[in-house]
């Protein structure tokens, strides 16, 4: 019995971290302003001896901010969270991002890291369908976009200037594009003026990510958002350590909270789909979404044909 | 032999200008890549559109912006305080606001190379207004009065002798819309992307959302392609204006013969482009500020001041923004000036080629996209120089507005110095006046209404800037473009409208203070007066 005690306390004293994480983080974050201000008060209250410096702004700014500070040879930030893993991989053939093979994992899905532990996805973002609710119809599945009732009233992301277009332009395939482009449809250059387009009137149905379609209409805006039948493709806003990171130890820390019960608690409260399993997802997402799978690897050999071929159908 | 003060002034002068000026491009240059990529079809087909775009923007900007300042310079049309006013407040609504308007007015005819020419045209047609107008007032009353005398008609005046005269400012406010419209993004962004319709800008920013090592360096060329166009349409302006060089020493306040029987029209017309350009969309603004939700059905009970009070209670970024925006807008535009009155100085009359070549580079940084702009700065100044790290600060969002702008502060001053006779000063000089006191006494007084128009396109410019600072903000440094671009990711548009209506009604409220305390300075010293 006094064996057994002892050897618990030992255990204990191992889980805990020998040193707590303290001293200043910058994070450069792609998260809208209010969630990001929000995650870094809750990291706050478990470690209240680190001191978080945010740069937020688009993921095209962060990553171009970023590849500057490099060029220069004095990168700034010791944690990146950004909208998809696309960038992670060229950072992670660029050599840039540091592994951590400790992080807690339990709950996570293997499909929302990388297998060398250097980006970890924080929660899941499907992209599906906003429709106004003067729209003719209720669109249930992707095909029903190029149907004749919504010719010329569809508007999407450009994946020219998105990366969560961009995966979702590979996982959907370039016929589809096709025939949506067939059927008039408009790009736009992002999320933001999908949500003006089709929340305004202008258009009835947009493509766009889920959060910010059902964050609207929670506001009153006349809209309504469609998991689509035929199968909704995720970005994992991946969160990761630079290689040159100042305070790994805190950033490890902040790793940690994201992926922990709590942080991803926090996900689901601020209308997030968590990545864990064992978190329910919030109000507004039904339990049988149809995730297709994704091959990054893939999609990112493909991009620039991708692209190439978005730009003849759609123009640039 | 030039007296010591007078080369350590022309010298410190020439060393700031080039620091402003050729360093950030000249970073570019050795950050850029393989040139090849400037031979692919699709840079040739922006490059095109690009083209036809800021030159038709232009010619709007030309249209509206001198026309109204030619119908301003009448002497019975009515309130034209006011619509100067007005006018200069084009440069205040967000490009995206007036589209959302327009297309809700016109739909989607508005998508493509139409709708982009007629929303740069109009945004930048304050530029081509105010530097015209500071050199209308350059119009000296006894040449118009003799060609009354000698029975010209009104019109006959204005081709003859008001615009020959006013050419050098025409040309500078027509030079700058054309530089602004080339690095402009937002336009083409909003209706050339579903338009079908790229441009160099777009292709630019396309190119960085695609992100990889080889990117920064074709970012490089394809940027320094529209330095280059902008170079040469300076050059262009520069060989038009050597040729028309007159010289005249008006009043300040612009003296046109009256309109007669067609001041209705006049009036009516101008009021109703005002309508159509600033007041429909101002109100869409508020409109949108005042509900609750986006594209709800609107009705009064739905109307709240909620996004106010979040924005101006609860909201720190925003108001730190604003604070941030104005200190930056305003040490912009008085270092600026102070830069461009002694600068254009040695450059017109005094024909110094150092002084005239670093001005003509100095248009260089307006014309690239922002981000790039950006870049180029964090590659200059990541490290501390001499000590001194601005990296992380308001002080390297200041000196990239410094470089960004430069050219918006100067252009309207040259002109003026180009319109001016320089013999006063040579007098002054002869007399053992130096040069500080010359400045003083001389330049100052003459050239103060350009500088002020400079001042006022620099501050209304940089107070609603983006692009730029959304590489360049830290925590605490935000500013107005970068909060407002964060509310609108976020799809917060309500929130955001609140924020553009606040800073509308801001720089509203601080012009009329201006105004009010301005009473003392001379006529036409206020580019909304007189």
């Amino acid at each position: 019995m006094m064996l057994r005690m002892l050897l618990l306390a030992g255990l204990l004293a191992l889980a805990q971290p020998a040193m707590a994480a303290s001293g200043k983080l910058v994070l450069y974050s792609s998260q809208p302003d209010r969630i990001a201000s929000e995650t870094i008060a809750a990291f706050k209250t478990r470690e209240p001896n680190v001191e978080i410096e945010l740069f937020r702004s688009g993921t095209t700014e962060i990553l171009n901010k970023l590849a500057a500070e490099v060029m220069a040879g004095a990168p700034q930030p010791d944690v990146l969270l950004i909208a998809d893993a696309m960038a992670m991989e060229q950072l992670k053939a660029d050599h840039r991002l540091m592994a951590y093979p400790a992080a807690k994992l339990a709950g996570v899905p293997p499909a929302a890291y990388d297998p060398d532990k250097r980006y970890f996805g924080t929660k899941l973002i499907t992209t599906g369908i906003v429709y106004n609710r003067k729209a003719p119809f209720k669109p249930e599945r992707w095909k029903d976009l190029a149907r004749p009732e919504a010719k010329a009233q569809v508007v999407l992301p450009s994946p020219l200037y998105s990366g969560a277009a961009a995966i979702n332009l590979g996982a959907l395939g370039l016929d589809y594009y096709a025939a949506l482009a067939g059927n008039g449809a408009q790009a736009v250059s992002g999320n933001g003026a999908v949500l003006t387009a089709v929340a305004g009137g202008q258009k009835n149905f947009g493509v766009i990510v889920d959060f910010m379609a059902l964050n609207a209409k929670a506001q009153g805006s006349p809209v309504e958002f469609v998991f689509p039948k035929d199968g909704v493709v995720a970005v994992t806003e991946p969160v990761a350590i630079l290689e040159t990171a100042h305070n790994p130890e805190a950033a490890k820390a902040f790793v940690d909270f994201l992926l922990s019960h709590e942080g991803q608690e926090l996900a689901a409260r601020q209308g997030f789909l968590p990545i864990r399993a064992d978190v329910p997802p919030p109000p507004g997402f039904p339990a049988d979404i149809n995730f297709l799978p994704i091959d990054i690897q893939r999609i990112r050999k493909a991009d620039d044909q991708a692209k190439q071929r978005f730009a003849d159908l759609f123009g640039g | 032999m030039r007296p010591v003060g007078e080369a350590s002034l022309f010298w410190s002068l020439a060393f700031l200008l080039a620091a402003l000026a050729l360093l950030p491009a000249g970073r570019l240059i050795l950050a850029g890549g393989d040139v090849e990529v400037l031979l692919r079809p699709a840079v040739g087909v922006a490059l095109l559109h690009t083209l036809v775009v800021s030159l038709g923007g232009m010619a709007v900007s030309g249209l509206v912006g001198g026309g109204a300042a030619l119908l301003m310079a009448a002497p019975d049309l009515g309130r034209r305080p006011t619509l100067l006013f007005l006018f200069s407040l084009l440069m205040m609504v967000p490009s995206q606001v007036t589209a959302i308007a327009w297309l809700n007015l016109v739909g989607p005819s508005l998508y493509g190379p139409g709708g982009i020419t007629l929303l740069l045209g109009i945004e930048h047609a304050p530029l081509v207004l105010l530097a015209l107008r500071a050199g209308l007032g350059r119009v000296p009353a006894e040449l118009l009065e003799a060609g009354q005398t000698a029975g010209a008609r009104p019109l006959r005046l204005v081709a003859t002798i008001v615009l020959p005269l006013a050419a050098p400012a025409f040309g500078a406010g027509l030079g700058l819309a054309f530089v602004a419209n080339l690095g402009n993004f937002a336009a083409p962004a909003l209706l050339g992307i579903p338009g079908r319709y790229p441009v160099l800008t777009t292709l630019i920013y396309q190119r960085l959302s695609g992100f990889g090592p080889r990117v920064l360096g074709e970012v490089a060329d394809l940027s320094l392609l529209l330095g280059l166009v902008a170079g040469v349409a300076l050059a262009v302006e520069a060989v038009i204006a050597r040729h028309r060089d007159v010289l005249g020493n008006g009043t300040g306040t612009p003296a046109l013969p009256p309109l007669g029987r067609w001041r209705l029209v006049a009036e009516a017309g101008l009021w109703l482009l005002l309508a159509a350009t600033l007041a429909m969309p101002l109100l869409a603004l508020l409109g949108t500020a005042l509900d609750r939700a986006y594209g709800a059905p609107f009705s009064f009970a739905s109307l709240s001041l909620e996004n106010f009070r979040y924005i101006l209670v609860e909201h720190e970024a925003s108001r730190r923004a604003l604070a941030n925006s104005f200190l930056l807008a305003l040490l912009s535009a008085l270092i600026l000036m102070l830069i461009a009155i002694p600068a254009a100085y040695f450059a017109v009359w005094r024909r110094s080629p150092v002084m005239r070549g670093l001005l003509f580079a100095a248009s260089l940084p307006y014309a690239l996209p922002g981000i790039v702009l950006a870049i180029a700065f964090i590659l200059l100044l990541i490290r501390p120089i001499f000590g001194i790290g601005l990296y992380g600060t308001l002080g390297i969002i200041l000196l990239a507005y410094l470089a960004r702008f430069l050219a918006l502060a100067e252009r309207p001053v040259s002109a003026a110095f180009r319109q001016l006779d320089p013999h006063l000063d040579e007098a002054a000089a002869l007399q053992g006046a130096g040069l500080v006191r010359r400045l003083r006494t001389i330049v100052l007084p003459l050239v103060l209404p350009a500088a002020m128009a400079g001042g006022l396109l620099v501050f209304l410019t940089a107070f609603n800037e983006l692009t730029v600072s959304a590489l360049l903000w830290s925590a605490g440094h935000e500013t107005l473009g970068v909060v407002l671009f964060s509310l609108e990711q976020a799809g917060d548009i309500p929130l955001a409208a609140a924020l553009a209506v606040i800073s509308t009604a801001v720089t509203v409220v601080l012009m009329l203070l201006v105004t009010r305390l301005a009473r003392a300075l001379p006529a036409g010293v206020l580019p909304w007066q007189g």
